[in-house]
């Protein structure tokens, strides 16, 4: 359970406790829907090193919903049932992928907002050690999300163009951009009034 | 129909395990695929199967089972005679 200092701070430690559960919850619903993503993936991929990395990403994926579910518990709450997760905003910004290299290029972008935004939480002052864990544990596997899904991009340039993988790489960051602004407005302002407390 | 339009029917018929008579040329997509999600993964399934490479600009303008498998099937290499 949160520790709480004293019941002089009851109100305002319940908004913590309440902001607490809802970012929790917020990451849990994206890597519930980045494994799911990647899972009907994987079934559809050809045998060949991408299936391979796929196949461990979204096992990750899977694994950091479960971490984030069990830090939830350790810290004594429930899971919130979120609406839609961030990735959601992405298509919507952007559009659906259509072939592997979109998706790649997509994931890549999520990936990279991923690790700043769990980096900015792991700065916390005050952070409760079970989610600090979490968050370390959780940041590790996401380098390797990132480094694979590079080198298969990489790999894609001569069949797909080096030119189309950087101006793909480009709409998703625009729409990186935009999400951000839109959307995570609620997100940073829980996070902040966490740290304010 | 041609062929190569037929085995691009067969194929998502297949994939969506639906028989091939319900995929008429004037179906639209978004009703045979409620699921946007399963609608991205069909087509790159039949982008896997053709080795045909679509990107989003390509399905702006494809509505119908029609549109896509004359998309898909413009795109597809010649096979040359052996």
């Amino acid at each position: 359970m949160w520790p709480w200092p004293s019941t002089g701070k009851r109100l305002k430690m319940d908004e913590c406790t309440q902001n607490q559960q809802w970012i929790l919850s917020f990451y849990r619903t994206s890597e519930i829907s980045g494994a799911l993503f990647f899972g009907r993936l994987s079934q559809t991929m050809r045998p060949g090193p991408i299936q391979h990395d796929m196949t461990k990403h979204f096992a990750d994926e899977a694994t950091h919903a479960w971490y984030w579910t069990d830090c939830l518990a350790r810290l004594g709450l429930e899971p919130l049932k979120l609406g839609s997760a961030y990735q959601d905003q992405y298509i919507a910004a952007a559009g659906m992928p259509v072939n592997l290299m979109e998706v790649l290029a997509l994931t890549q972008v999520f990936e990279k907002r991923v690790i700043r935004q769990y980096a900015i939480h792991s700065q916390l002052s005050e952070l409760n050690p079970v989610i600090r864990e979490t968050l370390t544990r959780i940041m590790d596997d996401e380098k390797w999300h990132i480094e694979w899904i590079h080198e298969a991009l990489k790999a894609m340039a001569p069949d797909y163009g080096q030119d189309v993988i950087d101006a793909t790489l480009k709409r998703f960051s625009e729409a990186d951009a935009q999400v951000y602004q839109n959307t995570m407005v609620e997100h940073a302002e829980r996070l902040q009034a966490l740290n304010g407390f | 129909m041609s062929d190569a339009s037929q085995t691009v029917k067969e194929t998502m018929a297949a994939f969506l395990k639906l028989p091939v008579a319900q995929l008429e040329d004037t179906r639209i997509l978004t009703d045979l695929v409620s699921d946007s999600f399963l609608l991205v993964q069909m087509v790159i399934e039949l982008q896997e199967e053709f080795g045909v490479r679509l990107v989003q600009e390509d399905l702006k303008t494809v509505k119908t089972v029609q549109d896509l498998t004359q998309l898909l099937t413009s795109r597809m290499t010649p096979q040359k005679p052996s």
